[in-house]
């Protein structure tokens, strides 16, 4: 056991909101394909404030996923600084919390077993530990699931137990890779105010990718817009509103067309290299 | 799934169907009807397995058969699993091991025996090993097989929670590979009772159900040659049972898992 007195002891303070400051500064990031370097991500510079909502748009093949993956600590080799706390990202840490697209809870073991996983190398207390894992599951209201083995708990039942599972560790940073992607409309709007709703009770700094615009304006109070091949950011948007928010809202309506209306337009890059949509396909095709 | 609980009484009725029309031709045909093949009559098997019994040799023998059995699937398994662990968690024990077992598990079970006859003669010990090695070899392909097979979004998860190398072992490489090791287990279950009596009626001494069928042989006592193989039939059949249920037990968090 570590005496460190800077260590956070979650037993200790349950209620304190951790949250993270995350500093994404000049980041490259390529693949070989082929023989050949294609890069995904260039030049990307973003900082989210401690305790931020942001989320990431853009069309598939913008490196939205490869940036979390580099964040979160499973991919290493890039280029730039990406700082969390000041602290350089380098493998992956109870510090960044991570839910993707499919659940990815173990099969094998029950809801309750899945989150407590995610304790097993924290410094919370074994004793307490049943406590917390119940208290996560609560925050998601699966209460009376704590037993049921993931096949038996629906898309976005086990989506929640996933996102329950990524903040029973408290971690400074949650990121999230299209959280909702692989859910039917219905739920996904159901499971989008819940997660607003978790994310006011919890406030760590989050950071959401999907492709869905109005998703990423509802939830974010900042929405950033990527471009493909390879991935930048094209604009930053701010969302000047308070939480909870209302989805019928004007602001949201007006900025989700301005999204869109930039998401598909055709501009020219500076450097003369066009960036677009449309020529996507163009560029597969070689 | 009421439906299907009521009628399950029936279902298992069902399964009794062809053993009770087998028995119903065998004893039809014991009168000539087919040709004069060379049978007992079902009547007749019951004298002989009341004399077995009587003398003690079903009891000696199905005890004798069955520890053999279990021995020897408990060590050739115990053996076929580590190894598979080994050659699945480090890629050097993989290549200095799996080009010579790749090679020897081409090699039948029954084409160890006349080896084994030579270097250890016949008797106990040459026929543990004929068992044991009928059970390393399934036990060993499908632990490595299942090893490597577990998916990398789940290793993932296990790196962002920080588990080390033991932890990921038993939290998750190992649970997901129990589907397949357990497979592989009753694979090796089946051959450890084939070579089982096999080892007996080729290298047997002692009791045994295979050294009763290779006495009887000698004795030309057909009827008693039947009673041993019909209670290893069934035996055979009861273990497989018991394994199909603890499978069951162990995989119940699979959704197609009844």
């Amino acid at each position: 056991m570590s005496i460190d007195p800077s260590l956070r002891l979650p037993a200790e303070t349950p209620n304190t909101p951790v949250r993270g400051e995350l500093a994404i500064a000049n980041l490259s990031k390529s693949f070989r394909i082929g023989g050949q370097l294609r890069p995904v991500l260039e030049g990307i510079n973003l900082t989210l404030r401690p305790g931020e909502f942001v989320s990431i748009v853009g069309a598939s093949g913008c490196g939205k996923s490869t940036l979390l993956r580099l964040i979160v600590g499973l991919d290493d080799d890039y280029q730039g600084e990406i700082r969390l706390d000041g602290e350089r990202v380098a493998t992956t840490s109870l510090d960044r919390g991570i839910v993707f697209q499919d659940h990815r809870l173990f099969p094998w073991m029950t809801l309750e077993q899945n989150i407590e996983l995610a304790l097993r190398n924290t410094n919370v207390p074994k004793a307490r530990r049943a406590q917390i894992v119940a208290e996560h599951i609560a925050l998601v209201g699966l209460e009376g699931f704590e037993k049921a083995y993931p096949h038996q708990l629906s898309g976005g039942m086990a989506q929640r137990g996933a996102i329950a599972r990524a903040l029973v560790t408290e971690p400074k940073l949650l990121l999230l890779d299209e959280p909702l992607g692989a859910l039917d409309a219905l739920t996904r709007v159901n499971v989008q105010t819940e997660l607003q709703r978790i994310w006011m009770a919890q406030r760590s700094t989050m950071l959401m990718v999907t492709h869905d615009v109005e998703e990423a304006l509802y939830l974010g109070d900042r929405v950033i817009v990527m471009s493909p091949n390879p991935g930048r950011i094209r604009r930053i948007v701010d969302v000047d509103l308070p939480h909870p928010r209302d989805r019928r809202s004007p602001l949201l309506h007006r900025l989700k067309d301005e999204i869109l209306a930039e998401l598909t337009a055709a501009p020219v890059e500076p450097g003369g290299v066009s960036d677009n949509l449309v020529r996507l396909p163009a560029r597969e095709a070689r | 799934m009421t439906r299907s609980l009521l009628s399950a009484p029936l279902r298992t009725a069902a399964g009794l169907v062809a053993p009770a029309l087998l028995v119903a031709l065998w004893q039809w045909n014991s009168g000539g009807a087919l040709g004069s093949v060379a049978i007992a009559p079902p009547s007749a098997l019951l004298t002989a397995g009341r004399e077995l019994v009587a003398d003690g040799t079903l009891g000696a023998g199905v005890a004798a058969t069955l520890a053999r059995a279990l021995t020897g699937f408990g060590i050739g398994a115990a053996l076929g699993f580590l190894t598979g662990v080994a050659m699945a968690l480090s890629s050097a024990v993989n290549r200095v091991l799996g080009p010579l077992l790749q090679a020897l598990r081409q090699v039948p079970m029954l084409g160890w025996m006349p080896l084994i006859a030579l270097w250890f003669g016949t008797g106990e010990g040459s026929e543990l090993i004929v068992v044991c090695v009928a059970s390393f070899f399934p036990t060993l392909l499908s632990t490595h097989s299942g090893l490597r097979q577990v998916e990398s979004r789940y290793l993932e998860v296990g790196r962002i929670y920080g588990l080390d190398t033991g932890q990921r072992f038993a939290l998750v490489q190992l649970p997901a590979a129990l589907p397949f090791v357990l497979t592989g287990l009753n694979q090796a279950l089946a051959f450890a009772w084939i070579a089982t009596i096999a080892s007996e009626i080729l290298l047997g001494t002692g009791a045994g159900l295979g050294v009763t069928m290779q006495q009887a042989q000698m004795q030309q006592r057909l009827d008693m040659m039947l009673v041993a193989v019909i209670v290893t039939a069934f035996l055979g059949f009861a273990i497989n049972q018991i394994l199909l249920h603890l499978r069951r037990g162990l995989l119940r968090w699979q959704p197609d898992n009844r």
